[in-house]
């Protein structure tokens, strides 16, 4: 296990469409397994949660656009830190603490996700074109 | 989830602008007055203007139009003696008070100011300072009128003892019990929001109901346009507004305002200039270094990871959104029930100006500016059948032990 560092450094990769092998998979062998990229100009964040399965999902939180690469990742996924909106790692909303007890409205909230998969040594990630939606 | 198209008519405050329009009907905080005490003149960056303010024949301070360079950073701070003047430029006026140099950047006569508890408290109790953000105004002011983020960005996984907290937020114990603030926002997160509109903007009342039938009452308010006014301790509260730089940088100014002591000044300002570098007053945490992120931290004593100062979780949750919010893919929900009422307010202000009803906008309506007092800031523990009386009856008590004017 490498030294705790604070956020790695932005991971920016641009190529065509389909699947591209993103990173070394030792790249998340790290303390806070979790990582900034930008893939054709979309900012996403990639963790492993605690099942050890990857995610790949959008930067911003969809509640008011904090950066989730600050996220908390606990409970098996990733936690906004400014009003602990909970996602798991396809980027599903699964708990809003703030919001009154018994709220659905988590059940409509997704994370914007990029398929990802681990084989051959590599993280490899499914690109669209770079657009910016 | 609002149209690209409304949010840069909210956000974006330029000469000819909107939005823009409507904060040029109002004082804005310039500068801090002990910025002024060593140098004259010095640059002001202020509403998408490059000024600076000057002594003017008279003696009284003016802001005035400064020459500046194409591409000039928008948070630029050159020496008085690299200031140039641009003397055909618009010029505006400027009064301080409380620490404070307020400017007018808007047309006609300036209104009144209103009474606040910050203006008429004696100099004493009374302490300015500011900070840079590096984002929009808009979304810097509404963080300010979200009561529930506190029971998140700011939670403390341990409470600490009151001893070493003077001057800082969230870090007394809540008035009539032994319990710490940290600790109610922690195991109370998800307060019910009540929102009133007010003579001079929002009044946000967030109740956290807790066990044995108690209720805890934390008002705050939106005060209209840029501002907000929220209790900090038993003690103190703080006015604080968002001054837009240009559309991509904004500064806060605080007054601190103590009720009963007077203000410790000199501790308050080391506290803060420990944290800032001048003279911009960019704060040392940022953006580049990672807000000072630690992750062991996060995991065992700050929700954040980013130390104890909450102006800087504060910082960290606005500019982490982008120069200006992308609210077109923002999800709102109950918890931003004051957000959506100013949104509201602000809309409707643009469309009086619009139609030319400036005295629809509120505190433009002349002598009775002058009557607006307060406002009501308080952290109450009260029964929850009677959480409104009680309230106010705390802050009616810590407003009679007080040695300035504070009645209402
Ligand atoms: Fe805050």
């Amino acid at each position: 296990m490498t030294q705790q560092t604070p956020i790695p450094a932005e991971e920016f990769i641009d190529a065509p469409t389909g699947w591209v092998r993103i990173l070394d998979r030792e790249a998340l062998e790290i303390a806070r397994p979790l990582i900034p990229v930008v893939l054709n100009g979309q900012r996403l964040v990639l963790f492993r949660d605690e099942e050890g399965e990857l995610g790949l999902i959008g930067r911003n939180c969809p509640h008011r656009g904090a950066d989730l690469c600050y996220g908390r990742l606990e409970n098996n996924g990733l936690r906004c830190p400014f009003h602990g909106w909970h996602f798991d790692r396809t980027g599903q909303c699964v708990e809003q603490p703030a919001e009154p007890e018994g709220s659905p409205m988590y059940k409509a909230i997704k994370v914007p996700m990029t398929p990802v998969e681990e084989r051959d040594g590599g993280i490899w990630a499914f690109l669209k074109d770079g657009d910016t939606t | 989830m609002i149209s690209q198209q409304l949010n840069d008519t909210i956000t974006r405050i330029g000469p000819k602008t909107e939005a823009g329009a409507v904060l040029r009907c109002y004082w804005h905080p310039a500068a801090l007055v002990e910025e002024l005490e060593s140098q004259l003149p010095i640059p002001v960056n202020l509403l998408g203007e490059r000024l600076a303010l000057v002594l003017d024949d008279a003696g009284d301070l003016r802001l005035v139009t400064r020459i500046s360079a194409i591409g000039e950073p928008a948070v630029f701070y050159p020496d008085s003696t690299e200031i140039k003047i641009e003397v055909t430029g618009p010029t505006y006026p400027v009064m301080v008070k409380k620490g404070i140099a307020f400017a007018y950047l808007g047309n006609g006569e300036a209104p009144e100011f209103p009474n606040f508890d910050c203006f008429r408290a004696d100099d004493t109790h009374v302490f300015a300072f500011k900070g840079l953000w590096e984002c929009n105004w808009l979304q810097a002011l509404e963080i300010g009128i979200d009561p529930a983020h506190a029971s998140f960005l700011h939670r403390f996984l341990k409470d600490d003892d009151q001893g070493s907290n003077y001057g800082k937020q969230f870090r007394d114990k809540v008035a009539q019990t032994s319990m710490p603030m940290t600790q109610v926002l922690r195991e109370y997160p998800r307060p019910d929001i009540n929102v009133e509109e007010t003579d001079y903007g929002l009044k946000i009342t967030a109740l956290r109901h807790m066990d044995n039938g108690q209720t805890h009452v934390r008002i705050t308010n939106q005060i209209f346009p840029e501002a907000i006014c929220i209790p900090m301790s038993r003690e103190m509260t703080i006015t604080q507004w968002h001054v837009p730089i240009d559309d991509e940088n904004c500064y806060w100014f605080t007054l601190f305002t103590s009720f009963k002591e007077p203000v410790n000044k000199e501790l308050m300002r080391a506290q803060r200039l420990k944290e800032h570098k001048l003279p911009t007053y960019a704060p040392l945490k940022n953006r580049e270094n990672s807000y000072g992120y630690n992750p062991q931290e996060q995991a065992d004593e700050t929700y954040t990871g980013m130390g104890m100062d909450i102006n800087v979780h504060d910082q960290w949750a606005v500019e982490g959104m982008g120069r200006i919010q992308n609210r077109t893919r923002e999800h709102l929900g109950r918890s931003d029930k004051a957000i959506i009422r100013y949104r509201r307010i602000l809309r409707q202000a643009i469309d009086a100006m619009g139609a030319g009803n400036r005295n629809a906008l509120p505190m433009q309506n002349g002598e009775k500016i002058k009557t607006i007092i307060g406002p009501l800031s308080n952290d109450a523990v009260a029964p929850t059948e009677n959480w409104s009386g009680a309230s106010h009856q705390a802050d009616l008590e810590r407003r009679a032990a007080c040695p300035w004017d504070a009645s209402v």
